[in-house]
């Protein structure tokens, strides 16, 4: 089974976008996004980690590094986030993120996103 | 004397004992509530999610709405999930809202809370999906002499009446803050409000104008750089001048132009100051900047370029 993380520390933010990629047949973990984040990805091999969170001077590379161990390209990472600056949004592609996008999101999109992504890993 | 005293310490440590143990009941009363808030609130939003997604045209039942604070929690449930997602069948949420009575339950706070907490029920009512009867009731609150309850009346209004959007705004009569711009950018994000930014653009109320150039900025709209030298041109509004003039910088536009040049001429200096650190950010090369800026401000930008402060512009 494909495993999926969300990493909020907004708790709210975490279970609307669960509750949204329900019944996708992938299991589904939520933490917050400091340390329990890190600790759970050293742990488990993710699928895919959607992070909530982008804070002001926040580095993509830094994110990267936290979460996919160097040489893998696993897992995707998605980030959702309210902040718009193009400079956020380029430095965190440019560092490998896979997907951005900012909030209010479409929750269809985000599932549609989320299966089109685990069906290409599944392949 | 001695057993006097003691008699004193006694009652005073007895005393001090008896606020230690209302202050532990105290906080372990506060955190069992919040513990409980916190589950009644994730039950809510399963419920909403499961009634959004189920769209049998039935309205859910919600747990323990009697219990004090929890038609708040409910309300605060609906409003984030309308505030964080757009798309939604908003027909569901204002099935839910109308069968609940919560808009008549908001507007009852409303009336009767004051200040800030006021403008916090207001925000609600924006959030939630309301008719235009609600929109008419937050009129009065309009003219409030606090800043919040004014703005966040006329965001119900705007949420309930999108298509008079245009007119709203233009009758608001305070300049809006920066603010108060990016949440109707957020009603705007959540195609509540449509996104035409050439009448806003060219609109001669300088609140238009203002959310026209936020659209620009946030969306990059390159298009809209006719229209802003144009604005810089005529200078009908000069206290957005300084921001048309950060949207072009923020759209990477040349700003060797004549408009451009008359335009920082007018500008204050402290306004000269905060182009250019504008301009930094978006990594304009020093080398023409003899044309618009003088010496002095010429070797500041350098100065910006050069020192780390690059990076936290």
């Amino acid at each position: 089974m494909q495993r999926i993380l969300i990493a909020s520390d907004d708790e709210f933010a975490r279970e609307l976008i669960r509750l949204a990629l329900g019944g996708l047949g992938a299991e589904v973990r939520c933490s917050g996004c400091g340390e329990a984040m890190e600790s759970l990805c050293a742990r488990v091999l993710f699928d895919l980690v959607i992070v909530l969170r982008t804070a002001p001077f926040f580095c993509g590379r830094e994110l990267i590094g936290r979460l996919r161990p160097e040489g893998l390209r696993r897992p995707a990472i998605y980030a959702i986030s309210w902040q718009q600056a193009e400079r956020t949004v380029l430095s965190l592609l440019e560092c490998g993120v896979d997907q951005y996008m900012t909030f209010p999101i479409s929750l269809q999109r985000l599932r549609a996103k989320v299966a089109d992504n685990l069906t290409r890993m599944r392949l | 004397m001695n057993s006097f005293y003691m008699i004193c310490a006694a009652i005073a440590a007895a005393t001090a004992g008896v606020l230690l143990v209302m202050l532990l009941v105290e906080t372990l009363r506060r955190r069992r509530e919040l513990w409980r808030n916190d589950i009644l609130r994730r039950r809510y939003l399963h419920i909403v999610m499961f009634a959004l997604y189920a769209d049998d045209g039935a309205v859910p039942r919600f747990p323990m709405l009697r219990r004090a604070g929890a038609r708040l929690l409910l309300a605060e449930t609906l409003a984030g999930v309308a505030a964080m997602t757009y798309g939604l069948d908003m027909t569901v949420l204002r099935r839910i809202v109308k069968a609940y009575g919560l808009d008549r339950w908001l507007l009852r706070h409303v009336r009767r809370a004051q200040g800030y907490r006021r403008a916090r029920y207001l925000a609600l009512l924006a959030s939630l999906p309301v008719d235009g009867t609600v929109a008419r009731r937050v009129v009065h609150y309009g003219r409030s002499r606090n800043r919040s309850v004014r703005f966040q009346a006329l965001a119900v209004r705007l949420a309930a009446e999108p298509m008079s959007a245009l007119r709203l705004l233009a009758d608001y009569a305070w300049p809006l803050t920066e603010s108060e711009t990016a949440q109707i950018m957020a009603l705007l994000r959540r195609g509540v409000l449509p996104v035409a930014y050439e009448p806003l653009v060219a609109s001669p109320c300088s609140n238009l104008r203002r959310v026209g150039l936020c659209i620009v900025r946030q969306f990059g709209i390159e298009e809209a750089e006719p229209l802003l030298l144009r604005m810089l041109a005529d200078a009908r509004t000069p206290e957005l001048d300084a921001e048309a003039l950060r949207t072009l910088c923020m759209l990477r536009r040349p700003l060797i132009r004549r408009e451009v040049r008359d335009c920082v001429g007018r500008m204050s200096a402290s306004e000269r100051r905060v182009l250019l650190r504008c301009m930094v950010c978006e990594d304009y090369a020093p080398r023409f900047l003899h044309r618009i800026f003088d010496e002095g401000e010429c070797g500041y930008y350098e100065t910006m370029v050069k020192s780390y402060k690059r990076c936290l512009a």
